[in-house]
């Protein structure tokens, strides 16, 4: 009794008893805590991919290209109509920062000899050194040309593990091997650099250029003020004021290049963020709903916890502490996870670049896991104000008194019809809880957005590789006549090969392709031009038409999506291709989203090849037939039909998926999967707080002599009628987030998809979707509704 | 409300099936739940028309027996035969089955639907059983109209008296015409007025030929509504007699 007397230490902020209560609360809630850590987990997962993505697309690039002090345009400059002195003084003029230049470029048709090299144009600068104000070119294997004969080529280098496989320990393979100029020197390659800013194919020595008879120059602006393309247009239009007309043969800016580089990694950020956006709505909505739950459910709770001495704000505490600890532990997990998930598609963005390894920035880490943990602590706030303004007396009596229902009409109406008993109490359950059915039913609307929005995508992507590849089931390639090819030459022209297998049986269409690569006046690259034939226009190109017509003669090209978008050119335009020492003005009269297999190349008739290279002997290995096969076709007994037609012909079988489909379908897949699976939990989180509201009713319910199945058939009844509101209204919102996601997407590929591949939805796909809503509501609410079968009646009716 | 033999109407009301003449058979029965046994061989019969009180001391297995007459529960061991049904036998939905056709069941805490009226909350018991609304809205009506209570009719439970929600649990349990009604301290909710009533209506029912299962502490209760004293502690019967009932 003495130590009963003795002055109790009151420790007045008691946050161990609320730690307590917080731990406990967490424990009578296991299942809607593991609902919570994984709704966060994906959530963190995705938003960590997108933003990672999003921040690696520019911040790689910006740090190399400062490194490098890149050139924000390249210009280039007829040197028969300006002088040296006249594009020096443009170093001078406002807003330029720094100016290297003026370099005399020539391009090159030469051969490379060495391992893996092939010929072709290259644009050849001559430059002293690779240092300088503008467009400081990184070394990195070998050493600059120091006498005429020796040439530097711009490459980026390799990764580190495949770095150092070359004749010399440490050094790449090209090193040492020749470039042969026709007509010209043999070239020696010294070095390998890499200029971010593509400013040259090829640098050799001022001296050894000049030999070229160079045609125009070349000068590397950067500006005070380039961010923008309408930066960079004033900053060029004051450079070039005072200029003879026609002086500039091009100016190629940065930003473009930028954009490039960011195509990749951007398809996958539109993507990833609306997923992550839906993932992290449905944790909000998720997160309010098992608040508001368990401060309904937990009257009594709270008034008992307010009778023991708990302050309001200890209350809301303990309500806090009971979704943060979940929360940021799913977030923590989902941060570790996206980070892993992003390596691939990071790697798969990067490769080639140049900019070393890219990773998740810090930052995107650290907002992940500081904001996520803060909107869910903000979503659970609201639901817990009412915890914590609820007086003592008013929580206990809440907790025991009868409830006032609500949605009284409509469940009286329900009662009075035909329907059978068990689903009329079920139609009803909802509009007893008008809060917790809207949470409910925005949990589903997300994931049928969500099933909407991945079919969608899927269907998509799928059509954009039919369109791309599904008409190009088999290709076809003369053998390489060349000494040691190891197999024997076809011994048929170009046209009887066509003949050959137009005539096979199985063979619908036909298309001829022929690669050929062109200097573009003006630009530092190559480009290639596919002059095609045969059934070029139904065989799938014509419709990929977005813009523009199909080709009409032998002076104009059709450009695919990414091609223009490479360059800022557009439908309209008039390029200048050069070959065989003549120059030959062509018009760009359509643009399609895609071309034949291969990197983006141009499109031009076959009769253009007269015109653009009269002189080029074309050789049968050269060009490739493109075969669309009849339905039906056993593609491996037809490839046999072509080989033993003709020993000579290479034969191979195109079908398969492309990375990128792969990736974007299993990706759709992989999220339309979770957020069902999360929009399930949801479901199941409400019919759990539903069950145990109502054990009382349900015990009753029972007791007068409703079987199981009738529960079950309830309480499913309760969420598939919400499910299937939530599937009717999330379908025209999945709509509508596709129609907006997919042009950005493919326009961050620099890719214009035409209508056919956003129109995409048809009534029978329309029909599983609306019946998606009340799939994943079935699902949702059916384990639960099984349990809420099995209540125990004479204990619920006994204890309630 | 009007006593005894003025309930002419619920004569009809009350089972219409031929019942057998041992309505409740309890054999042996033993319910165990891990180490406790709550029952520990029960033996007993309720013949049709008894009106039967089963007492005893808090823990002595009283609602336990209960449960099991109206099949909420299965025995560990032992025979439960109700209107011929041996209880023991049948699954969980068998056991559902049995109860919407043969058991009425009276709560302490009444468990009406908050959701529902007065009228909708006794209708719901037919219409569980594949009467359309119509019919059972019908008869819900007319039984509440016998109990007095028709003019509540539209009344949710919330904004009911004590009394007047166990008069809407009695309909209820009166609905499907049970061979058995089972009431599990029936006035232990509600204040002595409104205990008066619910025990004059059980009294009334029973007089009518209903046969009545009591469950309570009340002795007051098991004297004035039933016609034999079932008293058990430690989950045995420790005796049984015959009661005179009082006024």
């Amino acid at each position: 009794m003495t130590r009963l007397g003795q002055p109790v230490p009151f420790r007045e902020r008691g946050t161990g008893a609320m730690w307590r209560a917080a731990r406990a609360a967490v424990r009578r809630r296991k299942l809607q805590t593991v609902v919570i850590g994984l709704v966060l987990l994906f959530s963190a997962a995705t938003t960590v991919m997108a933003l990672g993505l999003l921040v690696a697309s520019t911040a790689p690039f910006d740090d190399a290209f400062a490194r490098q002090r890149g050139a924000h345009v390249v210009a280039t400059y007829d040197s028969g109509l300006v002088t040296g002195a006249q594009l020096e003084q443009t170093a001078r003029r406002p807003g330029v920062e720094a100016v290297a230049g003026p370099f005399a470029q020539a391009v090159l048709e030469v051969t490379l000899t060495g391992p893996g090299m092939m010929g072709g144009p290259l644009n050849v600068v001559g430059r002293a050194d690779p240092a300088g104000p503008v467009d400081r070119v990184e070394l990195w294997a070998g050493r600059w040309p120091s006498a005429p004969g020796e040439i530097v080529l711009n490459d980026t280098p390799p990764p580190a593990d495949l770095a150092g496989f070359g004749p010399e320990p440490g050094q790449p393979p090209i090193l040492g091997s020749t470039a042969e100029v026709p007509g010209g020197p043999t070239l020696t390659v010294v070095g390998m650099a890499y200029s971010l800013g593509r400013t040259a194919d090829a640098w050799v020595t001022p001296e050894q250029v000049r030999a070229f008879r160079p045609s125009s120059v070349q000068m590397l602006y950067r500006f005070a003020s380039a961010a923008t393309d309408q930066q960079v247009e004033a900053g060029m239009a004051t450079v070039t004021e005072g200029l003879p007309a026609e002086a500039l043969l091009a100016a190629q800016s940065y930003l473009l290049i930028k954009q490039s580089v960011a195509a990749e990694p951007g398809v996958f950020v539109p993507f990833l963020m609306v997923f992550g956006i839906l993932g992290l709505v449905a944790a909000v909505l998720i997160v309010a709903n098992v608040v508001s739950g368990a401060v309904v459910s937990g009257f009594r709770h709270i008034g008992i916890l307010k009778a023991l001495g708990f302050t309001p704000g200890q209350v809301l505490a303990v309500y806090l502490v009971m979704v943060s600890v979940p929360a940021v532990v799913g977030c923590a997990i989902g941060t570790v996870l996206g980070n892993i998930g992003a390596r691939p598609l990071l790697d798969m963005s990067f490769q080639g670049m140049g900019f070393g390894p890219v990773g998740i920035s810090p930052l995107v880490n650290v907002a992940t896991l500081l904001g996520m943990p803060v909107v869910v602590v903000l979503a659970a706030l609201v639901p817990a104000s009412r915890a914590r303004r609820l007086s003592a007396v008013e929580a206990i009596s809440a907790g025991s008194a009868p409830r006032v229902g609500r949605g009284l009409r409509v469940q009286r109406w329900l009662g009075g019809t035909r329907l059978p008993r068990a689903v009329s109490l079920g139609l009803g359950l909802p509009f007893a809880r008008p809060g917790r059915t809207a949470l409910t039913m925005s949990a589903v609307l997300l994931g049928v957005t969500t099933v909407t929005f991945a079919t969608g995508l899927t269907s998509t992507v799928t059509r954009y590789a039919d369109a791309t590849d599904g008409n190009d089931h088999v290709g076809v390639r003369a053998a390489d006549p060349a000494p040691g090819a190891g197999r024997p030459a076809s011994s048929l022209t170009d046209q009887q090969i066509e003949a050959l297998l137009r005539a096979l049986p199985g063979t619908n269409r036909v298309t001829v392709n022929l690669t050929l690569d062109f200097a573009l006046v003006g630009s530092t690259r190559p480009v290639g031009v596919n002059f095609l034939r045969g059934d070029v226009e139904t065989q799938g190109y014509r419709e990929q038409l977005v813009e523009g017509r199909w080709l009409a003669g032998p002076d104009e090209l059709v450009a695919p999506s990414e091609w223009l978008g490479e360059r800022g050119l557009a439908v309209g335009d008039r390029i200048v291709l050069e070959a065989e020492g003549r120059r030959s003005p062509a018009t760009i009269v359509g643009e399609t989203m895609s071309g034949p297999p291969g990197p983006s190349r141009l499109l031009a008739d076959w009769s253009a090849l007269a015109r653009l290279a009269p002189a080029r002997e074309v050789g049968n290995h050269e060009i490739l037939y493109q075969i669309q096969l009849a339905p039906g076709t056993d593609v491996p007994a037809y490839t046999a039909a072509v080989q033993a037609a003709d020993p000579g012909l290479d034969v191979w079988d195109n079908g398969g998926t492309d990375s990128f489909t792969v990736a974007a379908v299993s990706l759709a897949a992989a999220v339309t999967l979770m957020l069902g699976l999360v929009t399930a939990l949801a479901v199941f989180n409400t019919v759990v707080l539903n069950t145990r509201e109502r054990r009382r009713d349900i015990g009753m319910l029972k007791s007068i002599g409703m079987t199981p199945r009738q529960v079950t058939a309830m309480m499913v009844t309760s969420m598939a009628v919400l499910g299937m509101l939530g599937g009717l209204l999330g379908i025209p919102v999945g709509i509508v987030a596709h129609r907006l996601v997919v042009p950005i997407a493919s326009g961050a590929a620099q890719i214009r998809v035409p209508d056919s591949l956003i129109n995409v939805w048809e009534a029978p796909l329309l029909g599983v979707l609306a019946l998606a809503g009340a799939v994943i509501a079935m699902v949702g609410a059916l384990l639960p509704a099984r349990s809420a079968a099995r209540l125990p009646i004479a204990e619920v009716l006994h204890n309630e | 409300m009007p006593a005894g033999p003025a309930l002419p109407r619920l004569v009809a009301m009350t089972s219409e099936e031929s019942t057998p003449d041992v309505v409740v058979r309890l054999t042996d029965v033993r319910k165990e739940y891990g180490d406790t046994t709550a029952l520990a061989g029960v033996s007993l019969q309720i013949r049709a028309g008894e009106a039967v009180a089963v007492m005893g001391p808090s823990g002595c297995g009283k609602s336990t027996m209960l449960n099991m007459v109206a099949g909420l529960d299965r025995p560990t061991s032992g025979d439960v035969i109700v209107h011929g049904e041996d209880l023991g036998r049948l699954d969980e939905t068998g056991r559902a089955l049995f109860r919407r056709r043969r058991i009425g069941m009276i709560f302490q805490f009444f468990n009406l639907l908050d959701d529902l009226p007065a009228l909708d909350n006794v209708a719901l018991a037919a219409q569980l059983v594949g009467v359309s609304a119509r019919q059972a809205r019908r008869r819900a009506l007319e039984l509440l109209d016998e109990l007095d209570i028709a003019d509540r009719r539209d009344i949710y439970p919330a904004a009911l008296s004590g009394g007047e929600r166990q008069r809407v649990a009695v309909a209820r349990a009166l609905m499907n015409r049970p061979a058995l009604l089972l009431a599990d301290e029936p006035t232990g909710a509600l204040d002595s007025s409104a205990g008066e009533q619910v025990m004059d209506l059980l009294l009334d029912l029973n007089q009518i030929g209903q046969t009545l299962l009591l469950v309570t502490h009340d002795e007051r209760l098991a004297t004035r509504c039933a016609s034999r004293l079932v008293e058990l502690a430690d989950g045995r019967v420790t005796g049984e007699r015959s009661l005179e009932r009082s006024a």
